[in-house]
């Protein structure tokens, strides 16, 4: 896999400012991947957005993304 | 917001078993509310029945669903959506009014300075990257679309993806293309340092879907004159409705409220 971490890394580094903070941790169980996402701490409304917009918008193109291998997906933002 | 008196959603196999159970929820008859078909089901080739029905009910003597109260109207956006002109808007629609679309606000064009080639560059490569992590093969084309939004307003550009099997990229309403299509316009502003008009595109699927709007919007006015009664539409994201509402402002016999909340927020033409 990795492709989902990628992603994951790609999105939050356009988003935030510090985008060398930006971290992520990927655990693959048998049919849910959990991406931990972690950012400088400056970057937390940034990389939630007005509303979790831009949460969500990442969580959405996450689970298109695993639904193609039929699996589900979990970002958690700590 | 009351909750007593507002008008109820029930969903049931047919338009007659939705209307009793939503009459036994309410504890009413059926003389004491008004009723809204808002979803009839869909009927197979055979007749047979499929799909939800899903009818409203509104006691009578209120105004429950008057725009009035559902809230002030053409404020649309306002309720979801953040005043900030620097960031991205979530779509097509710019405007925080919806049905006032004469004047387009100045951070929702393409700016002059910046090269428009450019930002096509930009934003092509953004989207590419994404797509390449979302492990979807496509191409890229960029297009300035003055067939996407109104003849006063000015065109977009476009990235639309062709390829195969891209469905999933357009997701449940529109879900997945809208999240593509900001997390792209997220990136190039921050690249370019303005807002940029940019639409992400799947196949056309948004020039099919504004024409199939359009003339979903029209038959429905004609239903709604036909019958003197009002119609509701199904929830649609802002700018869908939008997009209606702009389809019927000129309309001689109709005119448009949005009702509910979020989500559920629906279009509603009501005879004048």
């Amino acid at each position: 896999m990795g492709l989902l971490k990628d992603l994951t890394l790609e999105m939050a580094r356009a988003v935030v400012n510090e985008s060398e903070q930006v971290r992520v941790e990927e655990v693959e169980g048998a049919s849910m991947i959990v991406l931990e996402l972690s950012v400088a701490p400056g970057d937390m409304g940034r990389i939630i957005g007005k509303e979790g917009r831009v949460a969500n918008a990442m969580r959405t193109l996450l689970r298109t993304s695993a639904a193609k291998d039929g699996k589900r997906v979990n970002l958690e933002i700590i | 917001m009351s909750n007593q008196n507002e008008s109820l959603n029930v969903s049931a196999k047919t338009v007659d078993e939705a209307i009793e159970q939503g009459l036994n929820q309410l504890g009413l008859t059926r003389d004491e509310v008004d009723v809204e078909i808002i979803n009839e089901g869909k009927r197979t080739l055979f007749g047979l029945k499929s799909g939800e029905a899903i009818v409203r009910l509104t006691p009578k003597g209120q105004t429950a669903t008057s725009p009035s109260e559902a809230d002030p109207l053409p404020t649309d956006e306002a309720v979801s959506q953040e005043p900030a002109p620097s960031e991205p808007d979530e779509l097509d629609s710019s405007e925080p009014d919806e049905s006032a679309e004469e004047t387009l606000p100045v951070e929702a064009q393409v700016s002059e300075e910046d090269d428009p080639s450019q930002i096509a560059e930009i934003g092509k490569e953004y989207l590419g990257g994404l797509l390449e992590r979302m492990g979807i093969k496509a191409t890229i084309t960029t297009r300035v679309a003055p067939d996407l939004v109104e003849p006063d307003e000015s065109p977009p550009l476009v990235l639309d993806i062709t390829g195969r099997d891209l469905g999933i990229l357009i997701g449940r309403r529109n879900e997945t293309l809208q999240a593509l299509q900001y997390m792209v316009r997220l990136m190039v502003n921050k690249e370019m340092g303005s807002w940029q008009r940019i639409v992400v595109d799947v196949e056309s699927y948004r020039s099919r879907r504004r024409h199939s709007l359009h003339q979903m919007a029209k038959r429905m006015a004609e239903r709604a004159v036909a019958n003197g009664e009002r119609v509701v539409l199904e929830a649609m994201p802002a700018y869908e409705r939008r997009l209606i509402h702009i389809a019927l402002r000129d309309h001689p016999a109709v005119f448009t409220r949005s009702i509910g909340h979020d989500k559920n927020r629906k279009v509603t033409i009501i005879p004048k």
